[in-house]
């Protein structure tokens, strides 16, 4: 009895010296090293510099003559299948910020525009997840010089992400994020000023998951939501910039009801708009790939069917 | 015989106080070590330590009743152990500066702490009430002063000045009004006007404005931070000017027409004493 206690008692105590040693040095840093942003957006600057390959040689992603690069921990782009790089001064993890799950070996699809006259990349930065400030860097100069402005100062964790210029003046933003189960926030932002200011737009107030979104023209835009497990459309459409959405109602041939889910993004097509619909990630109708073809005369309000589009089509 | 009896039981109740406590120092530890946690407050390992020990030594001394000679170099080496920890607890204090509060209903406990050196501060969310993880750095470093006002059972609100001398504040928040499975904007579920004896509050498409005792200040949405699904932070001049909270009974609508339902409270940011003022809902902004 005597030993048991003596041998407890000495266990303890040499347990607790054990864990002194162990609590002192581990904690030598004793507040974790955030990285801290400051969220000023960064001034015009002409700093891009040419990168000489340093580190490991640049490789574009695909063998189109317009491509990037993220190897080295940045960004490069080449307008000349990479023979020569540009780096985009933005830190690549800003790229990737938010829900992303990826090997950023690849930016996001929608997250960036590379085109001979335009370069333009989505960013969100700040310690913050709750509320990150989302930015776009472009150049309209192939690289030569690079412009930041800020979307909007305050964005839950990004999951969808998107931008696209309609013409030179006007671009549109569309972000989702604060994720929760299967609902989210979806905030449409346009500019009309070649993307150095943004405005928030009006959204049509549904949680659900958005699946793609896009504006036509100054004026019409569409958001489609429903991801998961999706059993007709969801579209919306504005016809005031964002000001005012109503949802569009599709004429669904009723063989078609439970196949055709997923609205993609309208496109123009002579004196009317067409769409397509997928059947969303469940749809197993003629192998799942076919889509239904729709067709609007009231700039996107009503959908009319007009056939099946095989995958190859 | 009894007293022996009851001396006996006393040491018993001892060592099962050390063993407990000595299995939650290692738990925790082991806890801290795999999920890069700690204790909410850096002091309570040192404090666990010397109630450890100290309860050991009392038990060992009532159970057996150790000979003088021994019970001496028991308690230098207890007594020395004790030291050392008060000594490390001390130099913890001056490297970090620990703040905690408890939320009014005891189940959540805000743990702020800061580096004594650079005044750099990391907000740390808490598990279990004694262990926390690092949240997120407050974007300006503090000046000492502060002030920690509870606004909800489940809404902390850290007044604090920066070193620029400037009035910040950061908001915990450890609840949901909604369903908890989608995000929504505090701004956009608080539009209308608000109001209580000297204070209206008008929240509308341009922004917030607040009339306090016959002032009135006009906060545009950009300067308004929300923080979790709970509080907004109206600024000013790069300044906490505000801060509006959901009171526990507020109900949020994904359905903007449905009828607005409960209090929001309105918490001056401001070191000097100030209680939140509660507000009750008039209706649509006309």
């Amino acid at each position: 009895m005597k030993t048991l206690i003596i041998g407890l008692g000495s266990i303890i105590l040499i347990g607790l010296i054990a864990g002194m040693f162990i609590y002192e040095n581990r904690d030598e840093d004793t507040l974790p090293q955030y990285q801290m942003d400051t969220g000023e957006p960064e001034d015009s600057s002409n700093a891009t510099t040419q990168t000489e390959p340093q580190q490991e040689d640049l490789w574009p992603v695909d063998g189109d003559e317009i491509s990037y690069s993220l190897q080295n921990e940045k960004l490069h782009i080449t307008y000349d299948k990479g023979e020569s790089w540009v780096t985009v001064p933005v830190e690549k993890d800003k790229l990737f910020a938010g829900e992303y799950n990826g090997n950023k070996q690849s930016l996001i699809d929608t997250s960036y525009i590379l085109t001979e006259k335009r370069a333009a990349f989505l960013y969100a930065e700040g310690t913050n997840w709750e509320a990150q400030t989302v930015g776009i860097v472009y150049s309209e100069d192939q690289g030569k010089t690079w412009e930041k402005n800020i979307v909007t100062e305050s964005f839950p964790a990004l999951r969808f992400r998107k931008v696209d210029f309609v013409n030179d003046q006007f671009a549109y933003v569309i972000l989702s994020g604060g994720r929760t189960m299967s609902q989210e926030g979806t905030q449409p932002y346009i500019s009309e000023d070649g993307g150095k200011t943004w405005t928030q737009t009006n959204t049509p107030g549904t949680t659900r998951l958005i699946s793609d979104g896009a504006f036509i023209n100054e004026k019409t835009g569409f958001l489609s939501y429903g991801t998961i497990n999706p059993d007709q459309p969801d579209l919306y459409v504005t016809e005031d910039a964002g000001e005012s959405w109503e949802m569009a109602s599709f004429q669904m041939p009723e063989k078609y009801e439970p196949v055709f889910v997923t609205a993609e993004m309208p496109v123009k097509e002579e004196d009317h708009l067409a769409i397509l619909v997928n059947q969303g990630p469940n749809g197993d109708y003629l192998g799942g790939k076919v889509k239904g073809k729709f067709i609007s005369k009231d700039n996107g309000k009503t959908w009319d069917f007009s056939k099946e589009v095989q995958p190859n089509e | 015989m009894n007293k022996n009896k009851s001396r006996k039981v006393f040491g018993w109740v001892l060592l099962l106080i050390t063993l407990g406590f000595f299995c939650l120092q290692m738990g925790s530890l082991f806890v801290q070590a795999r999920y890069d946690a700690s204790y909410v407050d850096d002091r309570l390992f040192y404090i666990l330590n010397m109630v450890i020990v100290i309860c050991l030594m009392l038990s060992i001394w009532f159970l057996l009743k150790p000979t003088k000679k021994i019970a001496v170099s028991f308690t230098i080496i207890f007594a020395l152990f004790v030291i050392a920890n008060g000594i490390l607890l001390v130099n913890r204090m001056e490297d970090t500066k620990n703040i905690l509060s408890v939320s009014p209903d005891w189940q959540h406990v805000l743990s702020i702490k800061q580096d004594g050196q650079s005044k750099e501060a990391v907000y740390y969310r808490s598990y279990y009430g004694i262990l926390a993880r690092p949240k997120e750095q407050l974007p300006y470093a503090i000046n000492d002063e502060y002030e920690v006002k509870w606004l909800a059972k489940d809404v902390a609100a850290f007044t604090y000045k920066a070193t620029d001398e400037s009035i910040q504040q950061f908001i915990a928040t450890y609840g949901d009004r909604g369903s908890g499975t989608s995000y929504y904007y505090v701004g956009g579920q608080t539009h209308g006007v608000w109001q209580a004896k000297d204070t209206k509050v008008i929240n509308n498409q341009e922004g917030i404005s607040i009339t306090h005792n016959g002032e009135t200040e006009v906060f545009e949405w950009d300067y308004i931070e929300q923080f979790g699904t709970l509080a907004i932070v109206l600024k000013k001049d790069h300044e906490a000017a505000w801060t509006i909270a959901l009171k526990e009974n507020f109900e949020v609508h994904a359905d903007a027409s449905k009828k607005t339902v409960g209090n929001i409270v309105l918490y001056k940011a401001s070191l000097e004493e100030s209680e939140p003022i509660l507000l009750e809902y008039q209706g649509e902004y006309e």
